[in-house]
């Protein structure tokens, strides 16, 4: 079966002063209708801009991007308003990405408007209680502003927004990090709800590998705009392979009193992604480097059971 | 097992640094007023590192301020209670003796590094700048530069760095700058408020295992403020869970994380976070929100969002129910007795 999202070495490079900045570099991403990928990684590692990426929000430097098996980079700017009903995006911080002189109908209303969907008012009236009582926003919430709701609703109008349009594809860019744990959970909650709901596909996007873990089918961890490992999300927190994955899954402070365990911390930081030489970009900083890990590029290998992981102590 | 007044029990211990007493502290504009801090009272030991946890608007970092003395002038006001650091009151410590405290007994961590330093100072200047203010024992230029050098090189960062500017650093480098900034002057006591929020998790157990190594070389006793519990269970050696102002549970990390009874508040938080390490198919997220500070519900200010409410909650404020130090306040684990 065609996966519904599938990208072929998807490229983007920023210029910047100084040269090149390789923000995201030769990612495959696919996700099968219905199923989660979680996107991981730290801050800088080109996790957002993939997102956008996949979305053609961000026009790739290189690379191809297939929708349900038709190649969406040779569209047209109609055709990709057409294909973007189907392909939504939730954003990180619902206090931004909501137009403050807006209330909330005329929020959500927004995409349905834009793309002419209903000829009369009461229609698009009915069309809006109905994905307010989706997303469990009540009623009298209507004519409310963003600033006076609290994170929580604000998120929920940003998961309406996404949904007005039916898509069958939502990236959801770190849609919880901004909110206060029990708050997080009921935003995960409705998530998972819809999903099953609306047979919705996500690729969602986070630096909280717990949450990653929680609501994933499959996970691909990023570092420096490369795909390091992929693998089925249980599979890669019982059995991680990478050395970064592995220091990202210790560096997790777990709420539990484990006295004698100590962290496996990894020295220095990311290191600068403009113009980065061919070779494993994680080598500076890792324990395991041997030769052969810096010069030449290390594609990411099957290690059965669909884990795959470039590294050489696993060629 | 009995119901002893909080400050009966508090005075059981000893070696105390730091022990505030009903705390109560408001923030009052021409319209309303805010209730941050309802009659809080907890105690630091020395050498001991309790963990402040909470959401969004519990009062932690309004704690902290208080503490400093540091609540905005003209709307943040203490209306009561005390807060003793070695038995001195520092609720009515005028200004300028709180100056000379701050920084140098007491010194604080913020949130976040990006914005907690001065863009136009070298960073060199910025620890200089502390050793300088309580420089009590006129010590020379030159000695307080060694003393800088010094610093630096405890928290990892190499010292010919110290002429650069904190745009030059990186977010974990630049919060290990902000902990020499406070180490200057070896306090007693370090608040550090959410000292590892706004860093990358590779990068956060680099901190607070710095924080860590320093804490037990200098003796420091702390106050750490954060809302990830897995932070508490990494450094804390108490913990007192805030909801609305208040405290509704307090005890050893043991308590907390190991203990039979909870605070239905604190039984949500741990429900809430996803589990690495067992399958849940659903979290439990509390439902509701949290209360409006003005207008603070009756009785106990959980009851609203509470799934064993009863009605006697809606009425009285919950009594304490203490034992072996482990403390909580709720109808519920009282009535059980």
């Amino acid at each position: 079966m065609e996966p519904l999202i599938r990208t072929v070495d998807l490229k983007k490079y920023f210029r910047v002063y100084g040269g090149m900045l390789h923000a995201v570099d030769g990612v495959d991403v696919v996700i099968n209708q219905g199923q989660t990928l979680g996107v991981v990684g730290e801050s800088g590692c080109g996790k957002s801009t993939l997102g956008r990426l996949v979305l053609r929000l961000l026009e790739p430097t290189g690379g191809q991007i297939f929708f349900e098996g038709k190649d969406i980079m040779a569209y047209d700017r109609k055709d990709m308003k057409q294909v973007r009903q189907q392909m939504q995006i939730i954003f990180q911080d619902p206090f931004s990405s909501l137009n403050p002189r807006m209330p909330v109908f005329d929020l959500i209303a927004e995409p349905l408007v834009m793309n002419r969907i209903y000829k009369t008012k009461a229609e698009l009236t009915t069309k809006i209680y109905e994905l307010m009582e989706m997303v469990g926003l009540a009623d009298r919430y209507i004519n409310t502003f963003p600033h006076e709701m609290d994170g929580g609703r604000r998120q929920r109008v940003g998961v309406a927004r996404a949904l007005a349009l039916n898509p069958k594809f939502i990236v959801c860019d770190e849609p919880v990090s901004a909110l206060d744990v029990s708050i997080q959970a009921q935003i995960l909650n409705l998530l998972m709800d819809l999903q099953d709901e609306l047979d919705l596909t996500y690729m969602f996007i986070t630096h909280d590998l717990s949450v990653v873990k929680h609501i994933s089918d499959e996970i691909g961890v990023m570092y420096l705009g490369q795909c390091v490992e992929r693998a089925n999300s249980k599979e890669l927190f019982a059995n991680p392979l990478h050395p970064y994955t592995k220091a990202l899954l210790s560096a997790i402070p777990v709420p539990r009193l484990r006295k004698d365990v100590r962290h496996q911390i990894i020295r220095g930081e990311l290191s600068d992604p403009i113009e980065p030489e061919p070779g494993c970009r994680f080598a500076n900083r890792c324990d395991f480097c041997q030769e052969g890990c810096t010069g030449t590029n290390i594609p990411l290998k099957d290690q059965g059971n669909g884990h795959w992981v470039s590294c050489t102590l696993y060629q | 097992m009995a119901e002893l007044t909080q400050t009966q029990e508090l005075r059981e211990n000893q070696d105390v640094l730091l022990e505030i007493n009903n705390l109560t502290v408001v923030y009052k504009s021409d319209e309303e007023i805010v209730h941050a801090v309802n009659g809080i009272s907890f105690q630091v030991g020395v050498k001991e590192t309790i963990g402040l946890v909470g959401e969004t608007g519990a009062g932690k970092t309004t704690t902290a301020l208080s503490i400093m003395r540091l609540l905005p002038e003209r709307t943040g006001f203490i209306e009561g209670g005390e807060i003793l650091y070695n038995g001195m009151d520092l609720v009515t410590k005028p200004q300028n003796e709180m100056r000379m405290i701050r920084g140098s007994l007491i010194s604080m961590i913020f949130q976040d590094p990006m914005t907690s330093l001065n863009p136009i100072m070298t960073v060199g200047d910025q620890i200089y700048e502390s050793l300088e203010i309580h420089n009590t024992d006129n010590k020379t230029r030159q000695q307080l530069d060694e003393r800088v050098n010094e610093l630096l090189t405890l928290v990892g960062i190499q010292p010919r760095r110290k002429k650069e500017f904190p745009h030059q650093f990186s977010g974990g480098m630049k919060q290990r700058i902000v902990i020499a900034i406070a180490l200057a002057c070896e306090p007693q006591l370090l608040i550090a408020d959410e000292p590892t929020t706004a860093l990358d998790v590779t990068i956060q157990a680099q901190v607070l295992d710095l924080m860590r190594e320093l804490k037990e070389k200098l003796d420091t006793s702390m106050i750490m403020i954060t809302h990830d519990l897995g932070v508490v269970a990494e450094t804390c050696d108490k913990v007192a869970i805030m909801y609305a102002g208040e405290i509704v549970e307090r005890g050893s990390v043991e308590d907390i994380f190991e203990g039979k009874q909870h605070h239905p508040y604190t039984e949500g938080l741990f429900g809430a976070i996803p589990n690495l390490e067992e399958e849940t198919d659903r979290l439990s997220p509390i439902d509701g929100l949290m209360p409006n500070p003005t207008d603070l519900p009756s009785g106990c200010k959980f009851h609203p969002r509470c799934k064993y409410c009863m009605d006697i909650c809606r009425e009285q404020v919950p009594p304490v129910y203490l034992e072996d130090g482990h403390m909580i306040a709720c109808h519920l684990v009282v009535k059980e007795d």
